[in-house]
C-alpha cells in the first residue's frame, strides 16, 4: 500500500507537467486564492487592531472599574473610593501596563454665546498620559500640569461651537455633593484634536480641582486600565474583580458594544471572503480537472483494462489533484508570507484615513504573521480543493476499458 | 485438456431496436493451452468484440465465457479486475503505454498492482525487457521509443505476470512490414519457448503466415477454424 502510494505520488507529480498550461492555471487560481485569504486575514487583523487600539486609547482603555450602578447612571451619587491596598496590588500586576483614576461627572459648559452639555473629566495628568491618547492630541496651548491643575482642556470643535478659545474663560456647572448646583469659571488652557464625538462631549481638568469644585473629598468615578495585546483581558478582569468584589469590573468588549460587534464582524468577514475565493477556486479546479480527465479517457480505460480497480483509479486522480492543489497552496503561502514580510514595516494609510475619518491616529498598519491562520486556512483550502476534485476523479474511475481497445476500428 | 477459454453461444448486440448491430452471433470457441491463434476477418466482422468478451472487458448479450474454468458472468467488477490483472495480458493497437512512465516503469506498474515487492519488480521488468530485445531502453519514456519498440514493451508487460492468455488486438496495424514481422516473430518465439497462449486479432496477411491456428470471423460468426 505504501509502495502504491509512492508510485501514485510520482505518477501524479509527472502528470502535473503534461499539460503545463492547465496546471499553471490551477496553480494560479489556488495560490492567488489562498494568498488573498492569508493576506486579507492579516490585513484585517492589523486594521481592526489599529482602529480598535485608536478608539480604546482615547478614553476607554482595555477595561474599567466603577461603583455598581455607575454605568447606568453616571452621577455624583454613584462614586467609589480610590483603590484600597488589595485592589492597588492587583492593579500593579505585571499584565497591566498602566492604570489611572478619573472623576467623570455630567455637567454643562457655558460661554458668552452658548450652553452645551458635556462630561467633565477630572484626571491625574501624569497617569493619564499612560492610558489615554488625549494628552498627546493637544494642538493648542498645553495639557494639564498636575492633579490639582484647575485649567480646562476643550475639544477643538466644542471650542468652536462655544465661540471661545485659548486664554478665555468658560463656566462649568454640575451637581455638587449636596445636590445643589455648583458653578465655577475655568481658564481654557489647551485645545485637543480628536474625533468629533470626543471633542464635543469631554472636557478635562485636574482631578482634585474637580473634586473641590463639586465638594468631594477623594471619591472617584472610575479606574481605567491598559493591558498589552498579548494579554487576555478577560483574565485580567477576573483577577481585578476578585481583588475588589464589591466593584464593577468590565472589559472593553462590555464597554464598547460597537467595537466588540465590529471585531466579530471582521472575523466573520474573512469567512465570507473564504467562501467567495473557494467558490472561484472550485470552478477553476473542476473545469481544468474535468478537461484533463476527458482528454485522458483512453489512458484510464487502459489502466482499467490492465486490471486496475476503479477505486484505485479514483485514488490516482485524487492524488494528482492533491499534489497539484498542494503545490498551489505552498505557492500561496510563500506569496502571502512575502507580502506580509514586505508590509510588516508598516502600510501608510494616511491618504485613505483623511477620507475615511475612521482611523484615529492609527494611520499606519503593521501586518503580522498569523501562523495559526496560515496553517488553518492552508489545510482548509487544500482539503476543500481535494473534495471538489473528487468529482472529476469519479469520472475517470468510471472510464470504460472497452474505450481503450475500440479506438481506431 | 481443459481449455483456457471457452465460449458457448456467445452473442453481442450493440444498441437497441432498428439501430441495433449484432456484432456476434452464436459463437462457440475453445482456446487450448499453448494455442497461437489468429482471429481474422474483414473490418467490422466482430474481432474486437470477441476479444473484449474473452478479455473480460465487456459482457456478452447472451452466452457464456469461461477463462481457466472460471465462468465470467458469476464475477463482480472487482473480481473481473483481478482476473484481468492476473490471468490476461493485453496488447492493443496503439497507446498501450502510460506516457509519463519509462519502459521499465510501465511493466513494473502491473507488478505493483499485483503487490509485488519493489526489488522483485525491477528485476523482473528488466529481465522482461531483455527478453523482448530492449536491453538498454529501460529508462526511455514511450515518446522516446519507436512504434515497434513500444509494442515490444506492451508484449513484455502482457507477459510479465505469466498470464493464462495474451490477447492482442491489431498489434501490428501501426507498424511497417519489417517491424510487424519482428513483433509477430517475437510473440511466436515466446509461445514456442514458454508455451504462452496467444490470440491475435488481425486482418494483416503478414501476421496470418505465422500462425498455428487460424480462426476466420465473418459477420459475427466463425466461418473457418483450422490448425496448421
Ligand atoms: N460500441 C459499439 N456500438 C455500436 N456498434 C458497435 C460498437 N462496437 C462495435 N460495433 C459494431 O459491431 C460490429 C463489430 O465491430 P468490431 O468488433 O469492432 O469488428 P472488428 O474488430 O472485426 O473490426 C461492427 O459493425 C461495429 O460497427
Ligand atoms: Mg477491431
Amino acid at each position: 500500500m505504501i509502495d502504491t502510494l509512492k508510485t501514485f505520488g510520482s505518477l501524479a507529480w509527472r502528470n502535473l507537467w503534461r499539460n503545463s498550461r492547465r496546471t499553471f492555471i490551477t496553480l494560479i487560481v489556488v495560490s492567488v486564492g489562498l494568498w488573498s485569504i492569508l493576506f486579507f486575514n492579516s490585513f484585517m487583523i492589523a486594521w481592526t487592531q489599529a482602529s480598535k487600539q485608536a478608539t480604546l486609547s482615547v478614553l476607554i482603555g482595555s477595561g474599567q472599574i466603577h461603583a455598581p450602578g455607575y454605568m447606568d447612571d453616571p452621577s455624583i451619587d454613584r462614586l467609589m473610593q480610590p483603590p484600597d491596598a488589595a485592589l492597588t496590588k492587583a492593579l500593579n500586576a505585571p499584565d497591566i501596563t498602566a492604570w489611572a483614576t478619573r472623576l467623570q461627572l455630567p455637567g454643562v459648559v457655558v460661554s458668552e454665546y452658548k450652553t452645551l452639555p458635556i462630561t467633565i473629566v477630572g484626571v491625574d495628568p501624569a497617569l493619564e498620559r499612560k492610558v489615554s491618547s488625549i494628552p498627546g492630541k493637544v494642538v493648542k496651548g498645553r495639557y494639564l500640569k498636575d492633579v490639582s491643575d484647575d485649567g480646562i482642556i476643550l475639544g477643538l470643535n466644542l471650542a468652536k461651537r462655544l465661540k471661545t478659545g485659548l486664554g478665555r474663560r468658560v463656566i462649568l456647572m454640575s451637581q455638587n455633593v449636596e445636590g445643589k448646583l455648583a458653578e465655577q469659571s475655568f481658564d481654557v488652557v489647551g485645545l485637543f484634536d480628536a474625533d468629533k464625538n470626543t471633542e464635543d462631549f469631554y472636557a478635562f481638568t485636574g482631578r482634585t480641582a474637580e473634586q473641590a469644585f463639586v465638594g468631594l473629598k477623594n471619591q472617584i468615578a472610575e479606574i481605567v486600565i491598559v493591558t498589552p495585546d498579548t494579554v487576555n483581558v478577560d483574565t485580567t478582569v477576573k483577577n481585578l474583580q476578585a481583588a475588589a468584589p464589591k466593584l464593577d469590573v468590565k472589559s472593553w468588549r462590555k464597554l464598547s458594544l460597537f467595537l466588540a460587534a465590529s471585531d466579530t464582524f471582521m472575523q466573520g468577514f474573512i469567512y465570507v471572503w473564504l467562501g467567495v475565493v473557494f467558490a472561484l477556486m472550485a470552478i477553476g479546479i473542476v473545469n481544468t480537472q474535468l478537461m484533463t480527465v476527458f482528454e485522458r479517457t483512453q489512458e484510464f480505460g487502459l489502466l482499467r483494462a490492465l486490471g486496475m480497480k476503479s477505486r484505485l483509479v479514483l485514488l490516482l486522480v485524487a492524488m494528482e489533484s492533491a499534489v497539484m492543489i498542494g503545490v498551489g497552496v505552498l505557492l500561496g503561502i510563500v506569496m502571502a508570507a512575502a507580502t506580509i514580510w514586505w508590509l510588516s514595516s508598516g502600510v501608510d494609510l494616511s491618504a485613505f484615513a483623511a477620507a475615511l475619518e475612521m482611523f484615529q491616529g492609527g494611520q499606519v498598519l503593521y501586518l503580522k504573521y498569523q501562523p495559526q491562520a496560515f496553517i488553518q486556512f492552508s489545510i482548509l483550502i487544500w482539503l476543500l480543493g481535494i473534495i471538489v476534485a473528487l468529482w472529476p476523479a469519479r469520472r475517470a474511475a468510471k472510464s470504460n476499458p472497452v474505450d481503450a481497445m475500440r479506438r481506431l476500428t | 485438456m481443459q481449455p483456457i477459454v471457452s465460449c458457448r453461444g456467445l452473442t453481442k448486440t450493440y444498441g437497441k431496436g432498428a439501430l441495433s448491430v449484432q456484432a456476434l452471433r452464436e459463437v462457440d470457441l475453445e482456446i487450448l493451452p499453448g494455442d497461437f491463434a489468429t482471429l481474422a476477418g474483414p473490418s467490422g466482422s466482430g474481432k474486437t468484440t470477441l476479444l473484449n468478451m474473452i478479455g473480460a472487458l465487456d459482457k456478452p448479450t447472451t452466452g457464456e465465457v469461461a477463462i481457466d474454468g472460471q465462468a465470467l458472468q458469476s464475477l463482480n467488477a472487482t473480481a473481473l479486475s483481478d482476473l484481468r490483472l492476473h490471468k490476461i495480458g493485453f496488447v492493443f493497437q496503439s497507446l498501450n503505454l502510460i506516457p509519463v512512465l519509462s519502459a521499465q516503469e510501465n511493466i513494473e506498474f502491473v507488478l505493483e498492482l499485483q503487490g509485488r515487492p519493489s526489488k522483485e519488480r525491477a528485476e523482473r521488468a528488466r529481465e522482461a525487457l531483455k527478453n523482448v530485445g530492449l536491453e538498454g531502453m529501460e529508462h526511455r519514456r514511450p515518446a522516446a521509443l519507436s512504434g515497434g519498440q513500444q509494442q515490444r514493451v506492451a508484449v513484455a508487460r502482457a507477459l510479465i505476470s505469466n498470464p493464462a492468455i495474451v490477447l492482442a488486438d491489431e498489434p501490428t496495424a501501426n507498424l511497417d512490414s519489417k517491424t510487424a514481422l519482428e513483433l509477430i516473430s517475437l510473440m511466436y518465439r515466446l509461445n514456442q519457448e514458454n508455451g504462452t497462449t496467444f490470440v491475435i486479432g488481425t486482418h494483416d496477411p503478414r501476421v496470418m503466415e505465422h500462425t498455428k491456428r487460424h480462426i476466420e470471423l465473418l459477420d459475427g460468426k466463425i466461418a473457418n477454424d483450422t490448425r496448421r
